[in-house]
């Protein structure tokens, strides 16, 4: 692999040992990602799910909703609107926001808050269509409900969607970035290391060679004096051994 | 999770309503509507005499002020600000398109619709 | 009295009873609804509308249409042709007329107090008013800036001073729930207007009474109704009842201790004419109440264009008027809403 994908680092055992304990990170990080991501899919699915459901619902609700409204106008006549509109003061329908945990992804989760302080609202219609009035807050309240569900999931499906892009980003960056990076060192290290042992290797064998020979050279030369001593009557009454062996020094080089 | 009673701000965020008059009644009759001292309200009645820079304005205003959790909007009223919708991502508050009397719901057009739609292929 | 209306009223009124004559004709028919019924949208009923008595009142509505708008329209042909009728009368009829405009005024004084209350825009709030209950101080209302004031300067001058100054006192105003006020106020005009058509004698007490007296029952029927469980207490309640009507002091008796339907309808079984009311009560729920009133009050003004010489038929016109508008707004909506299959259940056929 070209050096420019692998970490600049000096090819020694100890630095392998740090890079691949790197690795080893990289790696367990990279499969429990990889689960977190798989969590929050499956609930981005199911919340996927549920805003399909609820907005039909919801279409149907407020279709009901609107309906129970004409029937109090139709009761109480159009100047309803005007006593409604007036007597707003402070809001009873509120929404709490909390939060929900999603394998460390924090979901925004509304939740329907009545404070059920006694409305004026109560009293409207009295004298004229009070009844179709009151049905219409009911059929309100409970689409009320039913969208605070929905802005829940939809919330809910905004930061899902989200996390599981930085997620996925997260995974793919260790898979296709950080992990390959990690693999060419090693690799890299490892070659380094593997010539240098070639190299250490062939050098004793050279040694090794050139002592052979040097042996066998001596040995000759023994055999020779041998024979000459033999064969001269041993004039010298035997060659000194220590003189005549001289040992040439040993040159390391290659 | 901190308990409701214990800060002020924890107890409630309003919801947010852009609409033609009747869903607002609607609405109000539930008891969603708030008008503050400064008269100011949290809903906007949609007629044939809002304009579209009104539409903008209380968008915007219902967006960044901060004590609104949901704003429901008119499908239809959503259509003439939709560049803003569009290009609305903070997750609070939410942005909910409702459907109106008048004009039946169109899924495709709803912005986040348009997105899960898109999601499932 | 009776039979000596005949030498006398028409030198006075017979041109505005033809006249009222005239515009029943002109209301529209069991077989316009019909086709109306038959509409998919507003464009069409609007269309529809162009061949009846309407007119092109809706030529110059940019589309789309507004359902509001129609009723607002057919509202505004009603208050024309009122007015119209207004102004050629002469006393009492006059007077008379001027009493069938106070129900309007009520809940407009009613709608400007709560508009004061919460500071709201006058100029809004006049516009939200029905113009058949104006009355000439309502433009001064700016100057008010609190009920007190409201009251001393612009409801003394108006025609309900008296229904106030009966009932409320002023330091009472601040608080009062504005429904309760509006109900003592209602009482007040029904006692009085039943007064006045007493005064007026014949044919018009008669029918008047008649028809008074089914008003105001209805009024104490559906107080009953409508104030179970809420905070209205039993005497609260019955102080809200008029005190004229067939169920006045019996029925009322009985109603204020009602506290569920079945009560209701044990007291109304007592009143044979409340049948066609009772007998769609108490079955579980009961989805439009109000039709059985809407229907018994369109009979009882058919009733009166059987008699002549009495001034019922303006009282019966304004009715019969205000349930057409209230059927072309159900069509309207049915129509708008794709709830074809309501349709017939808010029509009252008045002809």
């Amino acid at each position: 692999m070209s050096s420019n994908n692998r970490l600049p680092v000096v090819p020694t055992v100890t630095v392998l040992a740090i890079i691949k304990a790197r690795l080893l990170g990289a790696t367990k990080g990279h499969q429990l990602l990889k689960k977190k991501a798989d969590a929050l899919n499956i609930k981005f699915r199911k919340v996927l799910a549920e805003i399909v459901k609820t907005k039909t619902e919801m279409g149907k609700t407020m279709k009901e909703s609107a309906f129970e409204l004409t029937q109090a106008k139709y009761a109480a006549g159009e100047h309803i609107k005007h006593t409604i509109f007036d007597n707003v003061e402070a809001a009873q329908v509120k929404v709490k926001a909390v939060t929900e945990n999603v394998a460390g992804v924090k979901l925004p989760k509304f939740q329907y808050l009545n404070d059920g302080s006694e409305s004026k609202m109560e009293m409207t219609g009295l004298g004229k269509g009070g009844q179709p009035i009151q049905n219409c807050r009911t059929a309100n309240i409970k689409a009320i409900q039913l969208l605070v569900e929905l802005a829940s999931l939809q919330t809910s499906f905004l930061a899902l969607d989200e996390a599981i892009k930085t997620t996925n980003r997260r995974v793919n960056a260790l898979e296709n970035v950080v992990i390959p990076k990690l693999e060419n060192t090693i690799t890299y290290i490892k070659g380094e290391l593997d010539e240098l042992e070639r190299e250490e290797f062939f050098r004793l064998k050279k040694i090794q060679a050139n002592k052979e020979r040097d042996l066998a050279l001596k040995e000759a030369e023994q055999a020779m004096a041998l024979m000459g001593d033999a064969f001269g009557g041993g004039g010298s009454g035997g060659s000194n051994l220590v003189d005549g062996d001289h040992d040439e020094d040993q040159l390391f080089t290659s | 999770m901190a308990d409701p009673s214990a800060t002020n701000s924890a107890d409630g965020l309003m919801i947010a309503v852009i609409a033609d008059e009747d869903t607002v009644t609607g609405f109000l009759l539930a008891g969603v509507g708030n008008v503050d001292a400064r008269r100011k309200s949290n809903f906007l009645v949609v007629d044939a005499k809002t304009t579209v820079p009104d539409i903008e304005a209380a968008f915007k205003d219902f967006t960044t002020r901060g004590d609104i959790a949901i704003i429901l909007i008119s499908q239809y009223i959503a259509d003439m600000i939709r560049h803003l919708v569009h290009n609305y991502t903070k997750p609070v508050p939410a942005i909910l398109e409702i459907p109106s009397k008048d004009h039946p719901y169109e899924p495709e057009k709803d912005s986040i619709l348009s997105r899960v739609t898109h999601m499932l292929g | 009295m009776y039979g000596f209306e005949a030498l006398t009223f028409n030198a006075k009124d017979g041109y505005l009873e033809a006249l009222v004559r005239g515009y029943r004709s002109g209301l529209l028919t069991a077989g316009d609804y019909n086709n109306l019924c038959q509409c998919d949208s507003l464009d069409d009923i609007k269309l529809h509308l162009g061949t009846t008595d309407y007119g092109n009142f809706l030529q110059n509505e940019p589309s789309p249409l507004q359902v509001s708008t129609i009723v607002e329209k057919c509202t505004q042909k009603l208050v024309e042709e009122f007015r119209h009728m207004r102004c050629q009368a002469s006393e009492p009829l006059a007077t008379f007329l001027d009493y069938l405009t106070y129900g309007y005024m009520i809940d407009n004084v009613v709608l400007i107090v709560t508009g004061t209350l919460h500071e709201r825009d006058v100029q809004d709030l006049l516009q939200k008013c029905h113009p058949l209950g104006m009355f000439d101080s309502i433009e001064t209302l700016a100057v008010a800036q609190n009920m007190r004031e409201l009251y001393r300067l612009v409801l003394v001058d108006s025609p309900l001073a008296p229904y106030f100054s009966d009932c409320i006192r002023s330091e009472d105003l601040d608080e009062m729930n504005i429904e309760i006020m509006r109900n003592t106020l209602y009482k007040a005009y029904f006692e009085d207007f039943c007064q006045f058509c007493q005064k007026l004698g014949g044919t018009t007490a008669e029918w008047m009474t008649d028809m008074l007296t089914f008003q105001a029952d209805r009024r104490t029927i559906n107080l009953t109704i409508n104030s179970m469980g809420t905070e209205l207490t039993r005497d609260d309640r019955k102080k809200l009842y008029p005190a004229v009507g067939l169920l006045y002091p019996q029925g009322q008796q009985g109603l204020a201790a009602s506290e569920d339907y079945d009560q209701v309808r044990a007291v109304l079984e007592n009143y044979s004419q409340y049948q066609t009311i009772y007998s769609k009560m108490g079955f579980g729920e009961t989805p439009l109440l109000d039709k059985a009133f809407y229907e018994e009050e369109v009979r009882r003004s058919i009733g009166s264009l059987d008699l002549q010489f009495h001034y019922g038929v303006f009282y019966a016109y304004l009715c019969m008027r205000e349930q057409e508008i209230r059927n072309l707004m159900w069509v309207s909506e049915c129509v708008q809403q794709d709830q074809k299959a309501r349709i017939y259940d808010g029509i009252v056929y008045i002809f």
